[in-house]
């Protein structure tokens, strides 16, 4: 693999570790918003970061969580998320895989952990997305669109 | 205000514990953690916290550390039990103000939150007792088997290798970040939720453009020193598996199957 394509996804896991750390457990009320998913827009713009996003969720799960459903599991949705959000045709699609994807196998084995009925656990997940991905990833995207420098600079091409 | 957080939660020590090859501890814990999941009788659990005891005390690490880590989950832990006193049907013990307290429910929300402690307390005896460098060699060989059907077993242990290196210099960036945000007037706590969140790209944005600058002079430093991948590349620190190993795997593998044979037998 590329040096700079490796380096690139290392540092971009950096970062997702970095703001998971920073805003351990940010809550509105019971809601726990993860904010370093808000970073789930990225591949949007490039696959290096689906990468990123996956080793960064491997590493915060690994560093603080519910064990290893969290690090599998939890590392293996943002991954599906990720790849799926690369896909997206449009901007403001671009943040729903992270949310959906997300309520559906956290809320999964959520449930079971903490034996409560699987549409309650996903949609508290869901919600929590939501505003990680909506309220900071959406704004986020629409901001680095405008910045072709900042882009063609985290794809990695030739200066 | 970032200065406190720590990295993983690795205490060095010269314990047994510590000693064991990082890759008997990853299967260890795995094995655990499924083991935990097919417990349903009380018996199954006493086994499992006095097994548990056992590992901290021979890792020489103090309960308060994984207490600790419970920190964070304490509120999950609490909420998930209450729910269940109140939710699962059956003998009514206690009633109160149109809520119903059942000895199922209090018998399944207590062995809920042991199991959710339990969970917590293998994955932080593990981080605890490896640290993370050694975590991702493991995860290098434990993968490289899969080399084969396309899984870059060398560059994801090498990916994490880089990003633990680089997270505490960004959280140290980061920090000097939001100070510079908040001296020209950047205002991270007030608002509702909406503008709370849009203020934390300002820290973002920045903290991003650090980063892949970071990126760029590191695969520059890489490529002028001939970096072409995991071919030929020699250890200085080589994991073994020797009889201390082979104790371990032995008593974990008893302990599961004492906890397979209850569930079966």
């Amino acid at each position: 693999m590329d040096p700079r394509k490796l380096t690139r996804i290392a540092l971009i896991a950096a970062v997702y570790v970095t703001v998971t750390m920073m805003f351990q457990a940010i809550s509105f009320g019971i809601i726990q918003v993860r904010i370093s998913e808000a970073l789930t827009v990225l591949p949007y713009f490039t696959p290096i970061a689906i990468w990123g996003l996956f080793i960064g969720c491997f590493l915060a799960n690994l560093l603080g969580g519910f064990g290893l459903y969290d690090i599998v599991f939890g590392s293996l949705a943002t991954l599906v998320a990720a790849f799926l959000t690369s896909k997206m045709p449009k901007a403001y699609l671009a943040p729903l895989p992270p949310v959906v994807v997300n309520a559906l196998v956290v809320g999964g084995y959520l449930s079971i952990i903490l034996h409560q009925p699987y549409w309650f656990a996903a949609f508290y997940v869901g919600l929590g997305q939501v505003i990680a991905c909506y309220a900071l990833g959406y704004p986020l995207l629409l901001f680095l669109k405008q910045r072709p420098s900042f882009l063609s600079f985290l794809r990695g091409d030739e200066q | 205000m970032l200065k406190e957080i720590t990295i993983g939660q690795y205490l060095k020590r010269d314990s047994y514990v510590h000693r064991l090859d990082p890759r008997t501890k990853v299967l260890s814990a795995v094995a655990l953690i499924t083991a935990l999941f097919m417990i349903n009788d009380l018996a199954g659990y006493l086994l499992m916290v006095f097994f548990l005891g056992l590992v901290s005390y021979l890792g020489q690490v103090p309960l308060s550390y994984l207490l600790q880590g419970l920190k964070p989950l304490l509120v999950v832990v609490v909420v998930t039990y209450l729910l269940n006193i109140f939710t699962v049907p059956g003998a009514v013990i206690w009633q109160v103000a149109g809520l119903t307290v059942t000895r199922e429910g209090v018998v399944i929300g207590s062995l809920i939150a042991v199991r959710l402690v339990m969970l917590v307390a293998v994955a932080s005896l593990l981080t605890l007792t490896t640290s993370a460098i050694d975590l991702t060699d493991a995860l290098e060989k434990l993968l490289s088997p899969f080399k084969g059907v396309g899984v870059p077993a060398h560059e994801l242990a090498m990916m994490m290798s880089i990003a633990l290196r680089f997270i505490p210099t960004l959280l140290d960036e980061a920090d000097k970040i939001m100070k510079a945000q908040m001296a020209r007037g950047a205002d991270f706590e007030s608002g509702h939720m909406v503008r709370r969140m849009k203020s934390i790209i300002p820290l973002l944005v920045p903290l991003f453009v650090g980063a892949l600058r970071r990126a760029e002079e590191l695969a520059q430093a890489m490529e002028a020193r001939c970096y072409r991948g995991g071919e030929e590349r020699t250890r200085f620190k080589q994991q073994t598996f020797g009889p201390g190993d082979r104790l371990a795997a032995l008593s974990v593998a008893l302990v599961v199957g004492a906890v397979v044979w209850t569930r079966v037998g």
